[in-house]
């Protein structure tokens, strides 16, 4: 995904699941707009739906310590790069280990 | 030493309105709240009962997003209610927050809609199993939802009390709040219950032959408490909140004081869950009563629980009869609502300190003919234009759970 279309994605996301418009990209989410750990969770679930993919365990946990909207983009970007690098056999066989 | 307990604010969502004023009018004119039971695509078809104590009209939430979010209908109910009940009370916002405040709230079983919405996403998105479910989810719908969305809102952090026993949820809500504010552990408890729209709740009294379905055409013409030609309960929805508070503490702040909480009790049968039992509810007016420290004449009001179920009514009267005689006035103050479940033990004192206020009881709705094995009390058959002063507000819950509050009239 583009960097750009990774922002709108997300900014779509915080519109519509949120209720929060127009974030600045380095605003601390928590202290500007009561985003919480609650809020955090439900969004690595629309992240999981944008990349139509699911993410693994350590990965919802790297993403704890993310506080802006920057950082959630650089998140994105890095998961697409690496599941674009596991290519589609690795991530379907990621998948059939999950499920067992 | 025990302290009086007095109740400074309060605040209902019912069937028949949500303003003071809006009630009272219901109650002095005789309008039911009971409608048609919406379908709901899932359930309706399925049940017999075709009525509901239904709120069809809409209530504005001003709630931040950080606080709505782990709100299902129900908590909405409760938090809404809450927050009224502590603006009419006037208290302090560093009191509210400062641990001397605590929370008796309740519901039936949470939030019915939030857990169908779990169940519903489980079962049709199973190739992602658990993943599936919300993290607010559990929040929504947990047992104790109400009472902690409350807490959270008002940033409350006293003790948390949350109740959950069926029709005696609220009263045991305000009974227990009074005595923890009577016995010195808080200065005030915010007590209550509410219970959202839920056809799950019919569904169950449905099975159990315990629903009115013979005025699903006349949705107004039943429950009907006492009443020879009753035939069941009707499930209705509502919220209901009172802030009760040790009385020196309220009198100091010059607060608005609707009444006094003077007794308390709560029993069970001990023994069969569901069927209605003289003895326990006997033991439990009676222990009310010593409670309060008064005789039975000078009660003048009882709110019976009077479902119109064929022996529950009976067996109520029976213990009435026991207790008051012909004494007092007694009132099904379900015929005008149906039975709200979780919210009736708040929702129905709060009516009766509305009553105390304006001097009335009303009649009890659709009693056109007395069933002659209820016939041994007092039943209010038309308004009645009358002080009330000290009232009994009765509540029986599945599980065999007895309740009595006791109130009186506010007069210095």
């Amino acid at each position: 995904m583009e960097r750009n279309a990774i922002i709108v994605a997300i900014l779509r996301i915080f519109t519509e699941r949120f209720e929060i418009e127009n974030p600045g990209l380095d605003d601390n989410l928590r202290d500007a707009y009561e985003f919480d750990s609650i809020d955090a969770v439900e969004l690595l679930h629309e992240i999981e739906v944008l990349l139509g993919t699911r993410l693994t365990r350590a990965e919802k946990k790297n993403a704890m310590d993310i506080r802006t909207i920057r950082q959630i983009a650089d998140y994105i970007e890095a998961l697409a790069a690496a599941r674009a690098a596991e290519g589609a056999g690795g991530a379907a066989e990621r998948l059939t280990s999950q499920e067992s | 030493m025990a302290r009086r307990v007095v109740i400074t604010g309060a605040s209902a969502i019912t069937p028949i309105g949500r303003s003071r004023d809006e009630i009272v009018r219901h109650l002095v004119e005789g309008i039911s709240g009971v409608k048609k039971l919406r379908n709901d695509g899932l359930l309706t078809e399925h049940i017999q009962s075709g009525v509901y104590g239904t709120v069809d009209y809409p209530i504005e939430y001003d709630f931040k997003r950080s606080h709505a979010k782990t709100m299902g209908p129900v908590s909405f109910y409760a938090c809404q209610v809450s927050r009224e009940a502590l603006q009419a009370a006037g208290l302090d916002p560093a009191f509210i927050t400062s641990g001397r405040l605590g929370v008796a709230f309740g519901s039936t079983h949470g939030s019915p809609s939030a857990q169908r919405n779990i169940y519903k996403t489980f079962f049709t998105e199973r190739e992602r199993g658990v993943a599936a479910i919300g993290a607010v989810d559990y929040l929504k719908s947990m047992v104790h939802t109400t009472a902690v969305n409350i807490t959270k809102m008002f940033g409350i952090t006293g003790r948390v009390i949350s109740s959950s026993t069926a029709c005696t949820t609220s009263s045991q809500s305000i009974g227990f709040g009074y005595e923890a504010v009577k016995y010195g552990m808080q200065d005030a408890m915010l007590c209550g219950g509410a219970d959202e729209y839920d056809t799950t709740t019919v569904a169950v009294f449905d099975n159990l032959l315990a629903c009115s379905t013979e005025f699903n055409a006349t949705p107004h013409l039943t429950p009907r408490p006492f009443d020879a030609a009753r035939d069941g309960l009707v499930v209705g929805e509502g919220a209901g909140a009172v802030l009760l508070e040790d009385y020196e503490h309220a009198r100091k702040r010059g607060a608005p004081i609707l009444g006094e909480v003077i007794g308390f009790s709560c029993t069970n049968n001990g023994g069969d869950l569901i069927l209605p039992n003289v003895q326990g509810i006997t033991r439990t007016l009676k222990l009310a009563l010593e409670q309060a420290a008064i005789g039975p004449g000078a009660v003048d009001f009882v709110s019976a629980h009077a479902t119109a179920t064929k022996m529950g009514d009976v067996v109520e009267a029976q213990a009435i009869g026991g207790i008051y005689g012909d004494g007092p006035v007694v009132a099904g103050l379900k015929s005008y609502m149906g039975h709200t479940m979780g919210s009736c033990g708040a929702i129905e004192a709060i009516l009766t300190l509305y009553m105390m206020q304006a001097g009335f009881i009303p009649r009890t709705l659709n009693l056109d003919h007395v069933d002659e094995r209820c016939a041994m009390i007092r039943h209010a058959l038309q308004l009645i234009e009358r002080p009330v002063r000290i009232a009994a507000v009765q509540n029986f819950a599945f599980g065999g759970v007895n309740t009595c509050v006791m109130l009186k009239r506010f007069d210095g």
